[in-house]
């Protein structure tokens, strides 16, 4: 059983265990549609077939006397037969769109559905445009594997086998050479296509290259004009143009080679010196000669349009490989429902902590965190200092459990957090992105995203308390302003204030704040003071933060390096015991015109 | 077939040109290939010639047989076929290869000639031009020409099968041959009223899935936040809707676009009907033989696939020379720094100075006017101002990335117009807000301002910037590859490189644009202290966000409005009470240790 942390009742369930098995399950829901297809296609293929051999008759009957009774009867019977042709290949076409619409439509919601099953963990890693990719491009593939791809695929083998039929009821005989082609074209195309799909692959691949590097060139042109590199530029560019040009006449080359082409007017000649000897010894009719080669000349078709199927399909069938292998990853966490589960007071203990973590499925895991150990009290304000790089985001993972740590224990309230359960755990804990993610919906809405109850006074207030609540009644409708239309932009203070009041409507106990902008003036940074200061009042704050105010008066600093914890305390303390930290504040002490504080300071330097 | 949907999307790209001057810009990328070009069109007509003749033959054939029935006859009657087929098929590959080889070379050479012009170009150019229009320009337009020249080429040889053909067909019954050709505007007219239906399909459906793929992308990203605030059970709703949404706009474009065929060949079976009919009369009559009947009923389908791609090919045609006029618009397009003399000026001291200069980036918005400012050789000089003062146009006319319209710059005494812009640019170092770095590894990227030092001049340069700390939080050293301009590296990191990668290229002048933002206070320190190595012993203009580099320097300019307000050491012009303090007080005040230290205080 998969771990899930989200079912959707009503769910239909599809065949996962492989690729194709999964596919025929999606399918297989259209059943009646995709019968229907066939069933229209094997009608006009064989209409068409049939209408060749009726003009087949009509050639033996006007190489008789005159019968115009006969003659009116045979052309009623290829219009009939071509008109049926069309039509069923028209309702049969409508089918099988039907099912491929139907399906690309399932695809997303079955892999929605998954996506929403998916613990935090797996969505932290993943990226989104890379999922985003995978719902709208491949799905679209999958649909177009099953149209054109897989049709396309059936009409090959129907305008192969279906004259073959015909020809066979014509003369047995005559059999043999387009068979003897079908084994050839087999053959032939096949080869084809392990020599020219490489080459299609690696001129596309170079196709990206020379976009890639020129795009690079292009956007660092104030580097490569200020360093006078433009010589060097000009040549990585036309390497790569002339490297996409050999590939471009190579690919030519190939498709000019292809063989099956040159097979099928083999064939036709030697099937036409077959039925013209046949003929000459008297063993078939003229009707028949001529339906023969209508009949081959209907094979032609079949030798054109496989290889576009092939590689629809193709491509189609590497869409649904990584749809489903997103579907069937296994979530790490799990919910943990009988786990404990009480009001969190928002006491955070670590010990012997380390993480490690492979930032690739595949990669070897990188160790990120070292023995780290800390206490913090019920109701701190913690700020966590470190380069970039230094385990700091990775830390606070741990504390709502976006991630387990691979030894020691990260305890909530006295309880591993492995004990909670999941969502008292996490329903507890806020937590504001460096990357804050606002639905296409109005401020207000997004503010009570967490409470959908919430009423326009308590949003409000939430938005006083994030200092959000001035610019956004300045804007043009207020809390109903749609973000993102008609260019509504809000800057990365702005995004942030919104965030926290969203924030505040849930309560969390903790909250987690990853903050690593820093304003460009003195007034926007004065209000991200004031929401923050608010933030801090009745819970636990841990905080990663680039703003100097917010770390020199926190309850508790740590001071992270590669890993490990090579300082904690207050910043009194920290400027005397930690020289990492004392880097920070150093280059105040000459700088800064002479005050009281200044004094202060230096002393306690 | 797919002829008939191709360029539905991009159609309507409306653009005029003067077809004379174009064509002969064209054929002037083509005369090189004239060999390869002629030796396509023979084999054009051969093929076309050759192909026609199998349905002619066969129709032959069939009369012929019914006369002479000796088995020599039919051997070489089919042998004959069979070698038609061979030579049809050898005359093509030859075709092929000789036009795809022209085309890759003309292609080429277009891109070769678009590329040296974008890098002669300014920046006014660049600023102009997103990066990502230019590159579709020199790559996707380039590409879309030779596709249309590749389409060209095949429809030629086939639109010469069908009027070859229809010659023959012609010459043995006017009548018939008048049947088939009554069919062309049947055909051409249902091919053309269904590409209008296409495209008002395509254009509504690209419409509305653009709206649905928003929809989809924001629900998928939204997830992390749903997750976050347990609402699972609501974007799952939203996303219910939009997912229906566009299986009905899918299902509508999928059932227009599949009906066409079908319904293309309900025209083809009458007119087989109707040539089976009329053309059996001609037989009894006499006027025809059995086989040419036969050859007219095969016509048909020869005719059927060309015409319907005519119909698309115009304008398919039309935008392959769009494709073409654009890319010889970003050839010709003129540089607006020219330089007038490219003199040398050797090891520079560093001395700038701007006589009455007029600046615009655009006629009549003048940036600088009749500016003056004398910087000394080795002085560090801080820019200051608000947005719109003209600091950084400064910095970049010294790097003439663009041209001024009035008065002198000169550099230690030399006109900067007469200047070799190699030489002057090779001595000018400069690091942005937003360092750029080049795919590759750190090492390459700090090598990239002088390609000869070793690898021990570029771990010196890299320890000369914050005592080289900062190499250790890299997972590979100086060989951590930086990721797709940079995004491998944190934005601290890449202005590290970009400081080390401009005290290896030992500039006379160096130009700082620094960054405030999203730098943790660690490497802020280590950027400091690269920043205070850099400036040493050479020319520094620096467009200050910090603080304490503003603090650091000689001399600082307060600017408004392209002329300088007051100038002087940080001391002095705070003490004046004026425009820097207030400067100050909107950008400066909360990076000082006195805000630091109220902050608590509130």
């Amino acid at each position: 059983m998969q771990r899930s942390e989200f079912s959707i009742t009503s769910a239909y369930t599809y065949d996962r265990r492989s690729v194709a098995r999964w596919l025929l399950s999606h399918v297989g829901r259209y059943w009646p549609f995709a019968l229907g297809f066939y069933l229209c296609f094997i009608t006009a293929w064989a209409a068409y077939s049939g209408a060749q051999a009726v003009i087949g008759r009509a050639a033996d009957v006007l190489s008789g006397p005159p019968d115009y009774a006969a003659l009116t009867a045979l052309t009623l019977g290829v219009l009939a037969l071509m008109v049926t042709d069309s039509f069923s290949a028209l309702i049969g076409s409508l089918s099988a769109e039907t099912v491929a619409a139907r399906v690309e439509a399932d695809i997303r919601q079955e892999f929605y559905e998954s996506l929403l099953a998916k613990s935090k963990a797996f969505h932290d890693r993943q990226r989104a445009g890379d999922l985003m990719a995978r719902a709208t491009d491949d799905t679209n593939l999958v649909a177009n594997m099953i149209v054109p791809g897989t049709t396309l695929i059936s009409e090959t083998v129907l305008g192969i086998v279906v004259p073959l039929t015909f020809i066979f009821f014509t003369e047995p005989r005559l059999m043999f050479i387009p068979l003897l082609f079908v084994v050839g074209y087999i053959l032939t195309a096949h080869r084809y296509l392990r020599r020219l799909m490489p080459v299609i692959q690696r001129q596309r691949e170079q196709y990206g290259l020379m976009n890639a590097g020129l795009e690079e060139t292009i956007s660092g042109i104030e580097v490569v004009k200020a360093s006078a590199r433009e010589a060097l530029e000009r040549s990585k560019y036309l390497r790569n143009a002339q490297r996409f040009r050999d590939l471009f006449i190579e690919q030519g080359r190939i498709e000019a080679r292809y063989l099956p082409l040159l097979l099928f007017g083999i064939a036709l000649g030697a099937q036409f010196f077959h039925a013209l000897w046949l003929y000459s010894i008297g063993e078939i009719g003229l009707g028949q000669v001529v339906a023969v080669i209508g009949l081959m000349n209907v094979l032609r078709f079949p030798t054109f349009i496989s290889l576009f199927a092939f590689s629809v399909f193709q491509a189609g069938l590497a869409g649904a490989r990584r749809i489903l292998s997103i579907i069937n990853a296994e979530t790490d966490l799990d919910e943990n429902p009988n786990g404990y589960s009480a009001p969190l007071r928002g006491e955070i203990t670590f010990e012997h902590v380390s993480f490690s973590f492979a930032a690739h499925p595949g990669e070897s895991p990188h160790q990120v965190l070292h023995d780290i150990s800390f206490h913090i009290p019920a109701g701190q304000t913690v700020a966590i200092v470190g380069q970039t790089g230094s385990g700091k985001s990775a830390l606070t993972q741990l504390v709502n459990r976006t991630y387990d740590a691979t030894s020691g224990r990260v305890l909530i309230d006295g309880v591993d957090v492995r004990d909670w359960n999941l969502d008292a755990l996490r329903s507890q804990i806020g937590k504001i992105e460096q990357d804050i993610f606002l639905f296409s919906r109005t401020i207000a809405e997004n503010i009570a995203f967490g409470a959908p109850g919430a009423t326009q006074v308590e949003i409000e207030a939430a938005a006083r308390a994030a200092q959000a609540h001035e610019f956004i009644s300045r804007m043009p409708d207020g809390y109903q302003t749609v973000i993102g239309e008609r260019g509504v932009t809000l800057s990365g203070g702005q995004r942030q204030r919104i965030a926290l009041a969203r924030a505040f409507l849930a309560h969390p106990r903790i909250l987690i704040l990853d903050d690593s902008t820093s304003a460009i003036d003195s007034a926007t940074e004065d209000e991200i003071q004031r929401a923050i200061r608010q933030a801090q009042q009745g819970r636990t704050v841990l905080l990663i933060t680039h703003r100097l105010a917010q770390i020199r008066w926190a309850d508790q600093i740590l001071v992270l390096d590669r890993g490990r914890l090579v300082a904690s305390g207050k910043h009194e303390e920290l400027l005397r015991t930690s020289p990492h930290y004392r880097r920070i504040f150093a280059r105040y002490e000459h700088a800064v015109p002479e005050t009281g504080v200044v004094r202060a300071t230096e002393g306690a330097a | 077939m797919g002829f008939l949907f191709d360029g539905l999307d991009a159609e309507g790209y409306d653009r005029k040109y003067r077809d004379r001057e174009l064509v002969r810009r064209i054929l002037n990328y083509f005369r090189p290939q004239a060999s390869k070009i002629i030796t396509a069109a023979l084999m054009i007509t051969a093929t076309a010639l050759i192909e026609a003749l199998i349905p002619i033959f066969i129709a032959y054939s069939i009369d012929e047989i019914q006369t002479a029935t000796s088995l020599n006859q039919v051997a070489v009657l089919a042998g004959a076929l069979a070698l038609i087929a061979c030579l049809a098929w050898i005359f093509n590959l030859i075709r092929q290869t000789m036009s795809v080889k022209a085309i890759g070379e003309v292609v080429l050479a277009m891109r070769r000639d678009a590329v040296n012009a974008v890098l002669v170009r300014d920046l006014s150019f660049y600023d102009q031009f997103p990066s990502g229009k230019i590159v579709s320009r020199v790559n996707s337009d380039t590409a879309a020409f030779a596709q249309v020249m590749t389409l060209t080429m095949d429809l030629l040889s086939r639109l010469l099968l069908v009027f070859v053909l229809v010659g023959y067909l012609a010459s043995v019954s006017w009548s018939l041959t008048l049947i088939l050709l009554g069919l062309a505007p049947l055909i051409i007219g249902a091919a053309l009223a269904f590409r209008a239906i296409a495209r008002r399909v395509i254009t509504a459906s690209r419409r509305v899935n653009a709206e649905v793929s928003n929809h989809i992308q924001e629900t998928v990203s939204g997830i992390g936040v749903a997750k976050t605030f347990r609402q699972e059970q609501a974007i799952y709703a939203d996303f219910l809707d939009v997912n229906q949404k566009s299986r009905r706009v899918n299902l509508q474009t999928r059932y227009t676009f599949s009906s066409i065929f079908p319904l293309l060949n309900l025209l083809a079976a009458v007119g087989t009907a109707l040539l089976v009919y009329l053309g059996g009369q001609a037989v009894y009559a006499g006027e025809l033989t059995t086989g040419t009947w036969f050859l007219f009923i095969q016509g048909l389908q020869n005719f059927w696939f060309p015409l319907t791609s005519i119909a698309s090919f115009w304008s398919q045609f039309q935008l392959g020379l769009a494709a073409g006029e654009r890319v010889f618009a970003l050839i010709d397009a003129e540089p607006r720094v020219v330089q007038l003399n490219r003199i040398d000026p050797g090891r520079l001291r560093g001395e700038i100075v701007f006589e009455q200069v007029d600046f615009a980036y655009k006629p009549g918005e003048p940036v600088l006017r009749q500016f003056n400012l004398h910087i000394k050789a080795g002085e560090r000089v801080a820019l200051v101002g608000h947005t719109g003062s003209g600091k950084s146009s400064i910095a970049k006319l010294i790097a003439r990335f663009y041209e001024f319209q009035g008065g002198q710059i000169r550099i230690d005494g030399y006109d900067i117009r007469h200047l070799d812009l190699n030489a002057y640019r090779s001595q000018l170092g400069m690091v942005t807000q937003t360092p750029f770095l080049f795919d590759g590894t750190v090492r390459e990227n700090i090598r990239y301002g002088r390609p000869d030092a070793d690898d021990d001049a570029v771990l010196a340069a890299a320890h000369r910037v914050g005592h080289g700390d900062w190499l250790a939080t890299l997972p590979h050293g100086l060989d951590t590859p930086v990721g797709e301009r940079g995004s491998g590296l944190s934005m601290g990191q890449r202005q590290l490189v970009a400081l080390a990668r401009v005290l290896l290229q030992d500039p006379a002048i160096l130009i700082l644009d620094e960054a405030t933002a999203s730098i943790d206070p660690l490497t802020e320190v280590l950027i400091q202290e690269g920043l205070d190595e850099a400036m040493h012993g050479r020319t520094a203009i620096i467009i200050a966000h910090r603080l304490s580099t503003v603090q650091e320097v000689d001399r600082i300019i307060v600017l408004r409005h392209g002329t300088i307000l007051e100038q002087g050491s940080h001391h002095q012009l705070l003490a004046a009470g004026t425009h820097y303090a207030e400067l100050y007080n909107t950008y400066f005040r909360h990076q000082s240790l006195e805000y630091i230290e109220a902050a608590g205080r509130k």
